[in-house]
C-alpha cells in the first residue's frame, strides 16, 4: 500500500511524543508511519473523529480525564475498524487482563522497549491489512450478489409469461438459470393467425451487460418478426442492431423458426445455435444448419432461410449448450450423443414430459456438480394442421 | 474459483508474432487469465499474435468473446490473430457459431504464422 499508516499514541506523558518521533523517525522519513498524539481518553476520540482513517491506537491505561481502559469500550461502541494495543506497567496483569477483555488486539510494558514495540506495531498492522482486505472482499461479495439478484429478475422478466396454447400444438420449456447469470431464452409466440414463431437464444458471458444485451435481443428479435416473414430477414436486421457500437464483441447465437399450422412447415434461419432436433416417428434428426454466424460479430453477414416439414405427430426439440455441455464429476460432458439417445427413448411422451426427462437426465448425469451455464430446452410438437 | 486452476497461457515469441497456448478449460469462471494474457501482449505493442489451441479442451462463449475482442484489437493495432491447432470439439464449437468464418483459422502453427 502506498498511503502511510495513520498511528494514535495516547499518553500523559509529553515527553513520549519526541520520543516516539526519535525512535521510529526512519519509518517517518519514508512516509510508512505517520504519528497523531492526544494525551487522554477524550483526546483521542476527538482525534479519531477528525481522522477517520487511523487504524491503529497505541494507549497508555492510567491517565486523567479519560483513562485508556474507557477509551477501549468506547472504541468497541463507535464500531470503526480501529486495533488498539495498550501501554502499561510492568506487572499491571488486572488492567493488562481488562484492556484485552475490552478488544485490545495486544499489549506493551513500561518501560516501553523500543524494539519490542515496534514488533508489536508491525505485527498490529499486518493485522489490519488482513481486517481490511477482508472487508474489501465483503463489500464485493456483497455487490456481486447485488448483481446477481438484479441480473436474475432481469433474465426471468425476458421469459413469457406464459406460452400459447392451441389444440394444434403442444409446447413446453424449461430454463435453468446457473449459479451466475447467463443469458439464455426462449420465446414461442404467433407471428399471425397461421404461423407460430419460435426461438432459443444463448447470449455470451455473464452477468448485468449479457442480461441487458439478452433483453435487447429478444425484444429487437420480437419487433423483426412483426415486419419480416423471413427468418434470415429478421436475423438479419437483429444482427445490424447489435453489431453496431458493440465494443465488447457481446454475441447471442439465435435461432428462429416460424412454423406454419396449416401445412407444418417450418421455416427457419439459424444464427450460429446449436442444430434443434426434429423428432418424426422415433427418429432423431438434426435441423441443418442454414451456414450463419452468431449475431453481433460481423454486420456484412448475409442470413440464410431453410425449411423443414412437421408431419403431425412430430416433434420439435431446441435447447442451450449448456444441456450438452453440462459436466459430471469426471468433468465429461452430457454431450449430443446422450441428448439424442434420450429423444429417441421418450418417443411418444407427451412434450412436458421429453423437455422434463431430458432435464431430470442432464442433472442425473451431472450428480449435483455446480454449472457453469444455463440449461434451456423448448419442445414442441403438432398435433394437428389448422385448415386455412 | 475451483476452475481458475483449471487454465494456463503459456506463450512463446516465434518469427514476427507470439503464440499464445491457452491450456485447459476456459469458462465464464477463469476467462479473466486469458483475457490477461491478451491484453498484456497488446499494452507491449506486440502486432500478431496466433492461438495455438492444440491444448483447450473447452471454451464457452466467453472465451470466445475474448478471442474476438482480441482480434478486432490487433486489427486496431495493425497486426492479426490468427488460429490453429482447433480440437475436434473446439471446432466444432467454431462451426456451429460461425466464428471459423470471421476468424484466421489454420490446420497448424506454420501456416497460422506464414499469414502474418
Amino acid at each position: 500500500m502506498s498511503t502511510s499508516a495513520k498511528i494514535l499514541v495516547v499518553d500523559d506523558e509529553e515527553d513520549l511524543e519526541l520520543l516516539m518521533r526519535q525512535r521510529f523517525r526512519r519509518q517517518v522519513r519514508r512516509g510508512e508511519y505517520e504519528f497523531y498524539f492526544a494525551h487522554n481518553g477524550r483526546e483521542a476520540l476527538d482525534v479519531l473523529g477528525e481522522n477517520p482513517d487511523i487504524r491503529l491506537v497505541l494507549s497508555d491505561i492510567n491517565m486523567p480525564v479519560m483513562d485508556g481502559l474507557t477509551l477501549l469500550s468506547q472504541l468497541a461502541e463507535i464500531e470503526a475498524n480501529i486495533s488498539a494495543v495498550v501501554v502499561s506497567a510492568y506487572g499491571d496483569m488486572a488492567n493488562i487482563r481488562t484492556a484485552m477483555n475490552r478488544g485490545a488486539f495486544d499489549f506493551v510494558t513500561k518501560p516501553i522497549d523500543f524494539s519490542d514495540l515496534q514488533v508489536t506495531v508491525e505485527k498490529t498492522l499486518r493485522h489490519i491489512q488482513v481486517l481490511e482486505d477482508a472487508l474489501v472482499s465483503r463489500d464485493r461479495l456483497v455487490a456481486l450478489r447485488q448483481e446477481l439478484v438484479v441480473a436474475s429478475q432481469v433474465q426471468t422478466s425476458v421469459l413469457p409469461a406464459a406460452l400459447p396454447v392451441t389444440e394444434h400444438f403442444d409446447v413446453h420449456a424449461q430454463m435453468t438459470p446457473a449459479r451466475e447469470i447467463g443469458g439464455d431464452f426462449y420465446d414461442f409466440f404467433s407471428v399471425d393467425e397461421y404461423r407460430m414463431g419460435l426461438v432459443i437464444a444463448d447470449v455470451s458471458d455473464k452477468g448485468i451487460p449479457a442480461a441487458l444485451f439478452t433483453m435487447v435481443s429478444r425484444a429487437l428479435l420480437k419487433a423483426a418478426a412483426r415486419n419480416h416473414v423471413s427468418p434470415s430477414a429478421c436475423l438479419h436486421e437483429v444482427n445490424q442492431l447489435v453489431s453496431q457500437d458493440n465494443d465488447a464483441c457481446m454475441f447471442v447465437t439465435l435461432f428462429y423458426a416460424v412454423l406454419d399450422l396449416r401445412d407444418g412447415n417450418l421455416r427457419y434461419c439459424n444464427g450460429g445455435h446449436n442444430p434443434p432436433r426434429l423428432i418424426s416417428r422415433g427418429e432423431i434428426r438434426e435441423v441443418p444448419s442454414t451456414g450463419d454466424i452468431a449475431l453481433g460479430i460481423f454486420m456484412e453477414h448475409e442470413f440464410h432461410d431453410n425449411e423443414v416439414v412437421l408431419g403431425v405427430g412430430d416433434a420439435l426439440f431446441l435447447y442451450t449448450d449448456g444441456i450438452t455441455e453440462a459436466c459430471n464429476v469426471a468433468e465429461e460432458e452430457f454431450g449430443e450423443k446422450r441428448l439424442d439417445e434420450m429423444l429417441e427413448r421418450t418417443g411418444d411422451a407427451s412434450i412436458s414430459d421429453v423437455v422434463a426427462e431430458v432435464v431430470g437426465a442432464v442433472e442425473e448425469f451431472a450428480g449435483g456438480v455446480a454449472q457453469f451455464d444455463d440449461m434451456t430446452c423448448l419442445a414442441v410438437r403438432l398435433n394437428s394442421t389448422k385448415p386455412a | 474459483m475451483a476452475n481458475q486452476s483449471n487454465l494456463t497461457v503459456p506463450s512463446v515469441e516465434q518469427d514476427n508474432a507470439v503464440v499464445l497456448c491457452p491450456t485447459g478449460r476456459v469458462d465464464g469462471t477463469n476467462v479473466t487469465i486469458l483475457q490477461g494474457a491478451v491484453r498484456e501482449r497488446l499494452e507491449a505493442g506486440q502486432a500478431n499474435i496466433v492461438f495455438d489451441l492444440a491444448d483447450l479442451n473447452y471454451i464457452s462463449s466467453a472465451g470466445l468473446r475474448v478471442f474476438l475482442m482480441a482480434a478486432r484489437d490487433l486489427q486496431g493495432q495493425g497486426g492479426r490473430a490468427a488460429f490453429c491447432n482447433l480440437s475436434e470439439q473446439i471446432r466444432q464449437v467454431f462451426e456451429i457459431t460461425g466464428f471459423d468464418k470471421i476468424l484466421s483459422v489454420h490446420g497448424n502453427r506454420d501456416d497460422a504464422l506464414s499469414t502474418f
